[in-house]
């Protein structure tokens, strides 16, 4: 098996639905993969089976040639592979910035006992992961943000949290769910330009978006997912050129446009 | 934040115990009291951190304080052990009964838990009823030396007040650390934990276990000054009035479980007609699941959250509606 983040085959159903009939698909270091497709295709889905919350019924995945199908989500983190949820999953108390540092969880060293006894090692640990989280909240527009807690915020700004636990972490590979989806332009143009910093710094990105324009400035390559199966894939001009694409995924597009309007 | 801020909650029981203690010491009823008092928050803290922060809702605590008891009682008296050197066993026997436990019930759900950890309640105390050789049955064990220097009633108070504040000193470490925070997140959404790396059951586990171990000291503390174990000495009733001292305190607030002791306990103690605590415990209970879910810590926080909600509007202070709206 070749380098990167790579899929092959992958299937899952849910009872009688079948949400993936063998998708293939390769995220490789340094480069942002698009991942497209109208509501229900199955996008979530493979980044549920890549990361161990679905149990795929076939297909194999692997990190870097080395195979991780099956595993636990925790043990899919430690291997260099973050996410973001569609719907953020915050404790409506927590501030930002805890959330953020949350997302350092992997990278701790300290053991349990350490931090338990609040050994300096543990200490100095502590303050280095705060220095991390605050940083990867400057580069988003975060920062003024920090002590805000998390139920104050609108859904897009929920959003951009996650971006930043996601990225925050160290992982190789950030498989983006919607990230854009209730952003102002200006915010879309800062999440932009820190995903290609990303990318440029060598990590993999696997991102779902329905906006058509981020899509075309940040991905080299786009696969489109159409009721469990890989369309088509290629270049965003190919793809967005493509016959097919058009009457299955851009016919449908205004009305998610208009669904994801609905929340700003 | 600065070491004082982080350790907030321990300054303040410091600060109270150091306060209170020389005052209370000077009679020997409240001595005595002080002293039980504090064996009981620590089984209340246990509570806050296994069901506070790990999640569960556990009824088998004041069975991990008679295996840390028993084991005081083991060592010093039918092996002759010095008093101390039982302490390290009191700590792990619980802990290494509550761990793998823990790890096989901890992905059932939250009532299934609950039941499994008073099944291991109740089948530790039918195993040291049972195993009458070593633990004397019903009988007990008498005559558990106290712990070398301290002898005096009000030296145990110290004693035993002195363990509560290190236990809170942990605690908060714990809670201000990468694994309070995780706990604090699987505690609500165990997805959401297992995205930032987190092993849902090991950590659950792990915090079940340290838990057990305060418990288990709490034991300890309790065969030592009383100087005699026996199976009602900490019996299955004790699992649940600790739990509803950390419910009624604030179960996921680290002082909550101790507040909560000193107003069900201690006023209980002030109360004529002892055969009425049951009845009180009911009434608090109902009261505190009526009009504050989170406990009285719970209440005070949200009232200290609206407080600084409205100075912060007074002071024209920037509100997070205020930036969303301000938003590019
Ligand atoms: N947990 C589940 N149980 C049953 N069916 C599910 C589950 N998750 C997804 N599905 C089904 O699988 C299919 C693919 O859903 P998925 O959420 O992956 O789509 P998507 O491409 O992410 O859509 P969207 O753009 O709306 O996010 C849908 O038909 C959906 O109803
Ligand atoms: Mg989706």
């Amino acid at each position: 098996m070749s380098g990167g983040l790579v899929a092959k085959g992958m299937e899952v159903s849910f009872g009688g639905v079948r949400a993936l009939r063998g998708v293939d698909i390769v995220v490789s270091p340094g480069a942002v993969m698009g991942l497209i497709g109208r509501n229900g295709s199955g996008k979530s889905t493979l980044f549920n089976c890549i990361t161990g919350f679905v149990r795929p019924s076939g297909g194999r995945v692997s990190v870097d040639g080395k195979d991780i199908t099956g595993m636990r989500p925790h043990q899919v983190v430690a291997k260099g592979v973050g996410r973001t949820f569609q719907t953020p999953r915050l404790e409506a108390r927590t501030s930002v910035l805890t959330a953020v540092t949350c997302g350092l969880y992997a990278s701790v060293r300290s053991s349990l006992v350490g931090a338990l006894f609040g050994s300096p090692w543990a200490m100095r640990e502590e303050r280095l992961l705060r220095e991390r989280a605050e940083a990867e909240m400057e580069r988003l527009g975060l920062a003024n943000l920090r002590h805000v807690e998390v139920g104050k915020l609108s859904l897009g700004l929920l959003r951009l949290v996650e971006v930043a636990r996601c990225l925050v972490s160290g992982a190789r590979f950030v498989m983006l769910d919607e990230p854009a989806a209730g952003l102002t332009s200006v915010e879309k143009d800062k999440l932009a330009a820190e995903v290609r910093a990303v990318a440029a710094r060598g990590l993999g990105v696997l991102l779902v978006e329905h906006n058509i324009d981020m899509v075309r400035q940040l991905c080299r390559s786009v696969a489109v997912l159409e009721t469990g199966n890989v369309l088509c894939q290629g270049t965003p001009d190919e793809v967005l050129r493509n016959d097919d694409v058009i009457r299955s995924y851009l016919g449908a597009l205004g009305d998610i446009e208009d669904a994801a309007g609905g929340w700003q | 934040m600065s070491f004082v801020a982080r350790r907030g909650n321990t300054l303040v029981l410091a600060i109270c115990v150091l306060i209170a203690l020389p005052v209370v010491t000077r009679n020997a009823v409240w001595t005595d009291s002080a002293a039980l008092l504090g064996i009981y928050a620590l089984l209340a803290l246990s509570v806050g951190l296994s069901y506070g922060q790990a999640g569960i809702l556990t009824l088998s605590q004041a069975a991990f304080a008679s295996l840390g008891a028993y084991a005081a009682a083991i060592c010093t008296v039918r092996w002759g052990w010095p008093p101390l050197a039982d302490l390290p066993v009191a700590l792990l026997l619980p802990a290494l009964i509550a761990f793998p436990v823990a790890r096989l019930v901890a992905r059932l759900s939250p009532l299934a838990t609950a039941l499994s950890t008073l099944a291991i309640g109740s089948i530790i105390a039918i195993a040291i009823r049972s195993a009458d050789d070593f633990t004397g049955g019903y009988m007990g064990i008498a005559g558990v030396p106290s712990i070398g220097f301290v002898k005096a009633p009000a030296s145990y108070a110290w004693l035993i007040w002195a363990m509560v504040v290190i236990v809170v000193f942990l605690y908060e470490n714990l809670c201000h650390s990468a694994y309070g925070r995780a706990l604090n997140v699987l505690r609500f959404d165990q997805a959401r934990a297992a995205a930032d790396g987190v092993n849902p059951p090991m950590l659950v586990s792990a915090a079940f276990a340290i838990s057990s171990s305060i418990a288990g000291v709490s034991g300890w503390l309790y065969a030592h000054y009383i100087s005699f174990v026996s199976p009602e000495s900490l019996d299955a009733h004790l699992s649940i009035s600790a739990l509803l001292m950390a419910v009624v305190g604030g179960a996921e607030f680290i002082l909550g479980p101790i507040l909560g002791t000193l107003l069900l306990d201690g006023l209980t103690r002030l109360l004529p007609a002892a055969e009425l605590q049951g009845v009180y415990y009911g009434i608090a209970l109902i009261v505190i699941l009526l009009v504050a879910r989170r406990g009285i810590f719970g209440l005070i926080e949200g009232g200290l959250a609206q407080v600084r909600q409205l100075r912060r509007s007074r002071s024209g202070e920037v509100t997070a509606l205020e930036i969303e709206a301000s938003r590019p």
